[in-house]
């Protein structure tokens, strides 16, 4: 290729303060295969790409370097022009003479120098650069949603209200998740079951959505547009087909003893049970660890009752394999465990906070079941020790979160308005009685919210005192908080009937594993990564996987609506084509050389080398060979660099390229 | 007077006098809960480095119902009532109000600060208003340094005020006494009613 254009760029001024782009020019036109050579102040502009353009018409370029930004910002809108001018878009090439060099040195002529050399290594790159051809995959039009949360419930509802078939996978034996255990929520006090539990209704009787409760992720493989996941469902015990939703195994079950979940453990539940009245599906699951049956053998007490016939305590777990294009992941949060250190785990725990051991220190999520209608207490504030209603109470946020020294730097950013909840919460149920919040800073961005912490000061009369908690310990039936009050001061000491602690949220337990099966990535909290925080804040860096929610970072329930969402959004996007296009920057085989040591397999972080039988006209076996899918080669190049044999190369990046690229410097 | 400023609060119910949050209000006609501790009254002050508690402090302490602890310092009476902390407060809370009320309150529960000098001044003041109808300083200054105990301060300034005419030696009796008497009647009356503070 001997007709290619340099286009250089000044970038305003953030290239030609420090780079003598003229010269740069200059010395372009001297190199070889270069026709012509130009600089312009904004390449990116209209005026710019039309000066690209036209440039091709009249100069018949046939590869093109555009010397300015880093491929990362503008390689596609370059592209674009090159294809518009006629160009096989592949043939275009960035020289990143800004992040690379101008922004990083201060000398000009060595800066000019460098940005010189920069373009004639692009300009022998794009003499050996081929026509590439987009890869095109077809799509399967399903999506698999995994957690059935609001996040998950929202992405599900909103994909198959568009007619796509959705697969939700949820982990407990109902949906509903964090939100059906709330009571009411901010900032506009609604009952979270109003809101929540037709949702969950919606879901049950989607047409377009198959609801896998009790289910676990097992496997997941394929790639964008064409996932194929294998979900565990876990035995029930509880055949769903004949179950009535009756109830009456639960009434008779002799086992009433065992505490309670979803209540945080405050309230008991059978061993055949539902997590709660208003779960979806309504049908109940043997807890095999806690049945007598499965202990002993000696009950079986629910079988006899059952009249259809439901209960099957031989049910086995079983493994079912879903075939989608897109996955939306929604697992969500747990809150963090305030106790001793928690076993296994590089977290620290608060000791001196006596949670675990003073009954009357509880968490947010308790106080929640507390202060709900349908929970253990029927709305009821009252101390989980003797039942009495407590006068006093002191909540205490940020235990956990920011705290470096217990390992979670983050702001949870959902307990400053949820504590505000609280203290409302327990002044219109113990109107006599008192609040206090301990607090280090009120973090309160978000429509209505910043009014709905002030009123919970001003008008339901709590008493917020800035600084934090020191000890907190038992002291007859009083809980006695020690604190300081850093606008007076001076120490604080608060004899508390109740202390409810603000404890930071974290990914699910298994985030990291699941993570690991769909290939995504995540911070060292095992949040999941986004591929980039401002511009695809939904999507993560592995193509066709979504985020929804708080298995990304704390939020609250709008913002995890919008988020859910949004992913829904971008699965429609996928859907609204039937072939998918790719670009063709992968690795490709070349079968004559590949000795099938598979080494390449070995390094490949996309599972997209496949092992490739050559048979003869007869069928007789005569080699494996590597096989890189395109589908799934994300053109990373690390089995180019791996492969022993040098027969695996990156169309785009070949060795002969590089090794190009080197020599003219 | 006990120093009370840097023992620890220990809050209940009981130790929180929300009465005291209400009086203050009442009196004052601005909100106390308003405020959320940003300190631009203190930041503004003029007299802040004479006072012990400053002023964003005094909201706070209203704030917890600490009323001795309020009461038990001198700043409401440094206060200069000069309004730059309630001009400036992004809260609309009028903290020279409240100061006014501080004042009052103090007064009225026979606080520590009583035995201040400020507050000896202020008697003294209104006393000589409530005998003469006007104000006679030379009788004034003379009991005040008597009862104060301080016999000699400011005497220099004496001359100096008496031969530019702003200090007599004299007083000029009000004509009209009798109304005096009226408005202090009718105050006392309003008092007894409770529509006056």
């Amino acid at each position: 290729m001997s007709r290619i254009g340099v286009f250089i760029c000044h970038c305003g001024e953030n290239i030609s303060r420090t780079v003598d782009v003229e010269q740069v020019a200059q010395a372009a036109r001297q190199m070889v295969g270069v026709a012509y050579a130009c600089d312009y102040k904004y390449m990116c502009s209209d005026p710019g790409q039309t000066l690209l353009k036209k440039a091709v018409a009249e100069q018949r370029l046939e590869g093109i370097v555009v010397a300015a930004c880093s491929p990362r910002m503008h390689e596609k809108t370059f592209r674009n022009a090159a294809q518009g001018a006629g160009l096989n878009p592949f043939l275009c090439e960035m020289a990143n003479i800004r992040e690379h060099c101008s922004w990083v040195h201060d000398d000009r002529a060595e800066a000019t120098a460098k940005a010189t050399d920069i373009v004639r290594m692009l300009v022998e790159r794009v003499r050996k650069n081929k026509k590439l051809i987009p890869i095109t995959v077809p799509v399967t039009k399903r999506a698999l949603v995994i957690g059935g949360g609001i996040a998950g419930i929202q992405a599900a509802l909103d994909i198959a209200d568009c007619g796509h078939q959705v697969v939700l996978v949820e982990r407990e034996p109902s949906i509903g998740g964090h939100m059906a255990m709330l009571s009411e929520t901010f900032p506009t006090l609604d009952c979270s079951q109003c809101i929540m539990t037709p949702r969950m209704v919606d879901v049950v009787n989607h047409p377009n959505i198959i609801l896998h409760t009790y289910s676990e992720i097992e496997s997941v493989d394929g790639y964008i547009g064409n996932f194929s996941i294998t979900i565990k469902k876990k035995a029930r015990s509880v055949d769903m087909a004949k179950c009535t939703g009756c109830g009456v195994c639960m009434e008779k079950c002799p086992q009433k003893k065992i505490p309670n979940e979803f209540d945080k453990n405050l309230g008991f539940r059978p061993a055949i049970y539902v997590p709660f009245p208003q779960a979806v599906p309504n049908t109940p699951v043997i807890d095999r660890e806690h049945c007598t049956k499965f202990i002993n053998g000696k009950c079986g007490v629910c079988q006899k009752v059952c009249g259809p016939g439901a209960v099957d305590y031989e049910q086995q777990d079983q493994l079912v394999v879903e075939q989608v294009g897109a996955i939306v992941v929604a697992t969500g949060f747990k809150l963090y465990d305030i106790g001793e250190k928690p076993k296994g785990s590089a977290i620290k725990g608060y000791g001196e906070f006596g949670h675990g051991k003073i009954p009357d220190v509880i968490d947010g999520l308790t106080f929640e079941r507390l202060a709900s209608a349908s929970g253990p207490t029927g709305g009821k504030i009252v101390r989980p020790s003797d039942g009495k209603e407590p006068k006093q109470v002191v909540f205490v946020q940020c235990v956990g979160s920011r705290a470096r020294e217990k390992g979670i730097s983050y702001c949870s950013k959902v307990c400053c308005m949820y504590t505000a909840k609280h203290t409302m919460l327990y002044k219109h149920k113990v109107h006599d009685g008192q609040a206090y919040v301990f607090f280090m800073d009120a973090r309160t961005p978000g429509k209505s919210y910043d009014e709905f912490w002030r009123r919970a000061i001003e008008e339901e009369e709590a008493v917020y005192i800035r600084g934090m908690v020191s000890r907190v310990y038992q002291k007859g039936e009083k809980v006695v908080v020690m604190g300081s009050d850093i606008a007076v001061g001076v120490q604080v000491e608060i004899e508390a009937d109740l202390v409810v602690l603000a404890t930071a949220i974290q990914p699910r337990d298994g985030a990291d594993t699941l993570a690991q099966k769909l290939g995504i990535s995540y911070d060292k909290y095992h949040f999941y990564s986004e591929a980039h925080a401002k511009l695809r804040p939904v999507e993560c860096a592995t193509a066709g996987i979504y985020l929804a929610g708080a298995c990304q970072g704390p939020k609250d329930i709008p913002e995890t609506v919008a988020q859910a969402s949004a992913a829904a959004a971008k699965v429609m996007t996928l859907f609204s084509k039937d072939k998918l296009e790719r670009e063709p920057i992968v690795a490709r085989v070349n079968e004559k050389y590949c000795v099938g040591c598979f080494a390449c397999k070995k390094v490949c972080a996309y599972g997209a080398v496949e092992e490739k039988e050559i048979r003869d006209r007869q069928g007789n076996l005569i080699r494996v060979v590597a096989y890189v899918n395109p589908g799934v080669c994300s053109g990373c190049g690390t089995c180019q660099a791996t492969c022993p044999s040098k027969s695996v190369e990156l169309d785009g990046y070949t060795d002969e390229q590089v090794m190009a690229m080197l020599e003219t410097l | 007077m006990k120093n009370i400023k840097n023992t620890k609060m220990e809050l209940s119910q009981e130790t929180m006098n929300v009465g005291f949050i209400k009086k203050v209000e009442t009196l004052s006609g601005s909100s106390v809960r308003r405020c959320f501790q940003c300190g631009k009254c203190s930041a503004g002050c003029p007299m802040r480095s004479f006072m012990d508690h400053p002023p964003n402090r005094i909201v706070r302490l209203i704030q917890l119902g600490q009323w001795e602890r309020v009461l038990a310092g001198r700043s409401i009476w440094y206060c200069a009532s000069c309004e730059t902390c309630s001009t400036r407060c992004p809260n609309k809370v009028d903290l020279a109000a409240i100061m006014d009320a501080l004042r009052k309150l103090s007064w009225d529960a026979d606080g520590p600060s009583k035995e201040s000098y400020v507050q000896l001044a202020n008697r003294l003041f209104i006393n000589n208003i409530k005998q003469y109808g006007r104000q006679y300083e030379m009788r004034l200054a003379a009991v005040f340094n008597v009862k104060s105990g301080q016999f000699l301060k400011d005497l220099m300034l004496g001359p100096k005020l008496l031969s530019k005419g702003k200090l007599k030696m004299f007083h000029s009796k009000n004509k009209n006494l009798a109304e005096i008497e009226k408005i202090f009647n009718r105050i006392e009356e309003m008092r007894k009613n409770g529509d006056a503070p």
